[in-house]
């Protein structure tokens, strides 16, 4: 199989998954009748404005109903309500995939606007800014510890990391989040509760800064303590059975020296799986930390899916459904190719 | 074959993680099984949600061993019953039972509230039911009349015996009673001729006066000693009776977990939660490692078109992002725990099926394969007997190893609130303290033991799931 026939098929795929996820997200929001339910609860409560304001200005009772029934006829067809809800899909589906993501009803950017876009590009900041630097730390104490424990297999210094990665698995981030905040918040009173300013936020610049990473503080440290267990234990695992290889013990029969063993023969073939988790972990960390937070209360994304749920938002549902796939097929694609740079054998 | 396995586990076995991996797992399983035997299985339906069964229980209070490390005691909450009548005397021309319960008082707390609880209430003369009076000496050798309760005379078409109080009994809450307050106004009068109004002493609290002594300008201080409840059945008919008798004094510590905002007993819900964790994590790996194996077993072998679909449809799946669509999928169908186990199933199982798939192909290949081809065993068959073998004891990890993914994955949609509804689990107890600010207001005892539980639920799997790493990839072995 030619190399762009492989990432031909594997971008399709993809492709196929980004549509599968909307299409059925759509369906499901439509099949269990909550597409209309709540499409018709809006337009009930459109319809009550309208009429506490028509009753000002019409006094007859029944003429007043005759014109509702009218805005009501209006409405339906403005909601799509006459049509059962598959009509709605095609329709629906367009709209999203060229990005046009229409209007939250509830949420509400800083500065008042409800279009699903700025809603998000608001939000995207704040979850990059915590859930990246995160990554970011886990992935370079990885990568410091990982190869180094490798090397001292079954020593103790080995066996302690690789139970505090058992505990750090089994160990609920949100909830490592709730004890720290009862820990440094309530009983030390020394860290915010929550948030990402303290209200109001200082004016100052510099100051607004300080502010930011008094705030980040306790959610970073949270998802630095709770998640860099498993990446010293994955980076770990790697560079372990690379180095296990027969190549890596022909390379030290032939007499070359350790270092250039290490970065010729164990690290050069352990950076593409690393690299694979790190991709992975970057692209599913933008919606992957909800619970975490939820528990800070910072305003990112994971927040958001959450309160659109809650409030049974469609179109940001179904928007930030999509932005999280696309995100995380991107990042799958983005790898494929990377993998065929890095990793000559894939290419053959 | 029965060699090779016993091989393994002594493999598996002689690693310390195995071991404390299998102690844990059985105290999991011992303290499900008690739970289930003791606990009934509609408990969280009639008991843990619903608030009226918790009364009677302190809010928000902390567990009793507390108390260990605190100079100052805290209030141990108490509920003093009693069945039997401990005196019976003529007055005129009726009887007086008497019931008396006492308390011997040590804190330098008053109690939170007193609640007075009388059930199977019992009469027989139509034109004169009981009265019930209630009184208590305090240490001092004063009498405070609590309360009195006067019987409706029953309707006309039931016949005695009379029963009141049978299926709910009456629950008196003296705590800001007006009755109480009044009679406390007459007996701060005549006891220290102190004069004050039912409105300050309500201020004051009715609780602070029954269990204080004056300790200044309207101050009370706890007054240490014992306490005799004395209740006061007086009735026409010597028959008549209270089957049972109950003053409740709200403590500041309650138990061994203690309570959370609802008065709701923490040390049951928890105890609810293992079978629960455990049926999850168990139910969810089982079901995701029978398919994802099964169709991994099956796509590898047969290959072609087969294969084909299945390898596209996991390929697919996997990559889906999970938690997003778990969330929506838990909230429109209603948190249920077969739902929610369908729900794991389904996203997880396709990343097994692509690996065993892969070892499936390499397997196919061996020669004792072609040979068994060669005999003419059916596909099934070399399936079944020389494939499945070869792949099992990976597939088995794999199974324990998802485990404690499951078991965190239902408590996060837990915490969300998206969780079974009709049984408390781990998750929903964090989730009702996180909401109700348990974090903000330092109640740690809510927060603590649940998230504790899940990370021993979770760890337990991975302990085991480490100490079969050996026996699943031999080159480990030798290192050791």
């Amino acid at each position: 199989m030619g190399l762009g026939k492989t990432l031909a098929i594997k971008g399709l795929t993809l492709i196929a998954v980004l549509i599968g996820v909307l299409l059925f997200t759509v369906l499901i929001i439509g099949a269990s009748g909550l597409s209309d339910r709540v499409l018709s609860s809006i337009m009930n409560e459109e319809l009550r404005g309208i009429r506490q304001r028509l009753a000002t200005q019409i006094r007859d009772p029944e003429e007043l109903n005759r014109a509702i029934e009218g805005i009501r006829q209006d409405l339906i067809k403005a909601y799509g309500l006459d049509k059962p809800w598959y009509a709605r899909i095609p329709g629906m589906v367009l709209r999203i995939i060229t990005l046009d993501l229409g209007s939250a009803r509830e949420v509400q950017t800083f500065t008042g606007s409800n279009k699903v876009s700025d809603i998000i590009l608001e939000r995207i900041p704040n979850t990059i800014l915590l859930m990246t630097s995160a990554l970011i730390i886990n992935f370079a104490i990885g990568l410091f510890f990982g190869p180094r424990i490798a090397l001292k297999h079954g020593t103790r210094i080995d066996r302690a990391v690789s139970l505090y990665s058992a505990v750090s698995y089994a160990l609920p981030t949100w909830w490592l989040g709730m004890l720290m905040i009862l820990f440094f918040s309530f009983q030390l009173r020394i860290l915010p509760f929550g948030g990402m300013y303290s209200a109001p936020p200082p004016e100052d610049p510099f100051m607004r800064f300080l502010d930011l990473l008094w705030h980040v503080l306790l959610p970073l440290a949270t998802l630095v303590l709770a998640l860099s267990g498993s990446w010293i234990y994955i980076t770990r695992s790697i560079v372990l059975s690379v180095s296990q290889e027969d190549f890596v013990n022909v390379a030290r029969v032939k007499g070359l020296p350790e270092g250039l063993v290490r970065r010729r023969y164990i690290v050069r073939v352990a950076a593409p799986p690393i690299l694979t988790n790190v991709m992975l972990g970057l692209a599913g960390s933008i919606a992957g930390a909800i619970l975490t937070e939820i528990v800070f209360d910072w305003p990112g994304m994971g927040t958001l899916y959450y309160k659109a749920v809650m409030s049974v938002d469609e179109s940001l549902i179904l928007a930030l459904t999509y932005v999280f796939t696309l995100i995380y097929v991107l990042a799958r694609f983005v790898l494929e190719v990377l993998y065929v740079v890095l990793d000559p054998r894939v290419r053959l | 074959m029965s060699s090779s396995i016993r091989e393994s586990f002594s493999e598996f076995w002689a690693s310390n993680i195995s071991k404390l991996g299998i102690v844990f797992l059985t105290v999991l399983v011992v303290v499900s099984i008690y739970t289930v035997t003791t606990l009934p299985l509609d408990f969280g339906v009639k008991y843990w949600y619903n608030p009226t069964y918790w009364v009677d229980y302190p809010k928000a209070a902390q567990p009793e061993w507390v108390n260990l490390f605190l100079s100052e005691k805290l209030m141990k909450h108490v509920e003093l019953s009693t069945t039997k009548a401990t005196g019976i005397k003529p007055y005129d021309d009726r009887f007086i039972k008497y019931y008396n319960v006492s308390y011997n008082h040590e804190y330098s707390q008053f109690p939170k509230f007193i609640t007075l609880k009388i059930s199977n209430l019992v009469f027989y003369d139509r034109n004169s039911p009981p009265i019930v009076r209630f009184y208590v000496t305090r240490p001092d050798g004063r009498t405070v009349e609590l309360y009195t309760l006067a019987i409706e005379t029953p309707s006309d078409n039931t016949t005695p015996p009379f029963k009141y109080f049978s299926t709910e009994p009456k629950r008196i809450l003296l705590s800001g009673d007006m009755y109480l307050a009044r009679s406390l106004v007459g007996f701060l009068y005549r006891e220290f001729n102190l004069s004050l109004g039912t409105s300050s002493v309500l201020e004051v609290g009715n609780e602070r006066i029954v269990f204080g002594r004056i300790s200044g300008n309207n101050t009370f201080t706890p007054l240490t000693g014992k306490y005799v409840f004395s209740i006061v059945l007086v009735c026409r008919n010597v028959n008549d009776y209270v089957g049972m008798i109950d003053v409740v004094l709200g403590g500041y510590v309650y138990g061994l977990m203690g309570t959370d905002v609802l008065g709701r007993d923490l040390s049951q819900g928890l105890l609810f939660g293992f079978p629960v964790a455990l049926i999850i994590g168990v139910g969810t790996s089982l079901l995701t490692t029978v398919i994802g194996a099964g169709l991994g077993i099956v796509g590898g072998y047969v290959g072609g078109f087969v294969d084909d679909v299945i390898q596209r449809f996991a390929d697919i799946v996997n990559n889906i992002p999970l938690l997003p669509l778990l969330i929506l999928l838990s909230f429109i169908f209603g948190g249920r725990l077969w739902l929610i186990i369908l729900v794991l199933v389904f996203f997880n199982w396709p990343s097994l099926a692509i690996i065993v798939r892969s070892m499936v192909l390499s397997a196919k290949t061996s020669q004792f394969i072609e040979a068994a081809v060669a005999i003419g065993a059916s596909r099934l068959r070399i399936m079944v007997k020389h494939i499945f073998p070869q792949v099992a004891p990976f597939i088995l990890a794999q199974m324990i190893f998802f485990t404690p993914y499951a078991i965190l994955a239902e408590a996060a949609l837990s915490f969300l609130g998206l969780g079974d509804v009709s049984m408390p689990t781990w998750g929903q107890i964090l989730e009702y303290g996180f909401k109700n600010g348990a974090v903000f207001l330092g109640y740690w005892w809510w927060i603590l033991p649940p998230g504790l539980f899940i990370v021993y639920s979770a760890i337990t799997f991975v302990f085991i799931a480490l100490g079969m790493e050996p026996v699943v990839n031999p080159r480990l072995r030798r290192w050791r």
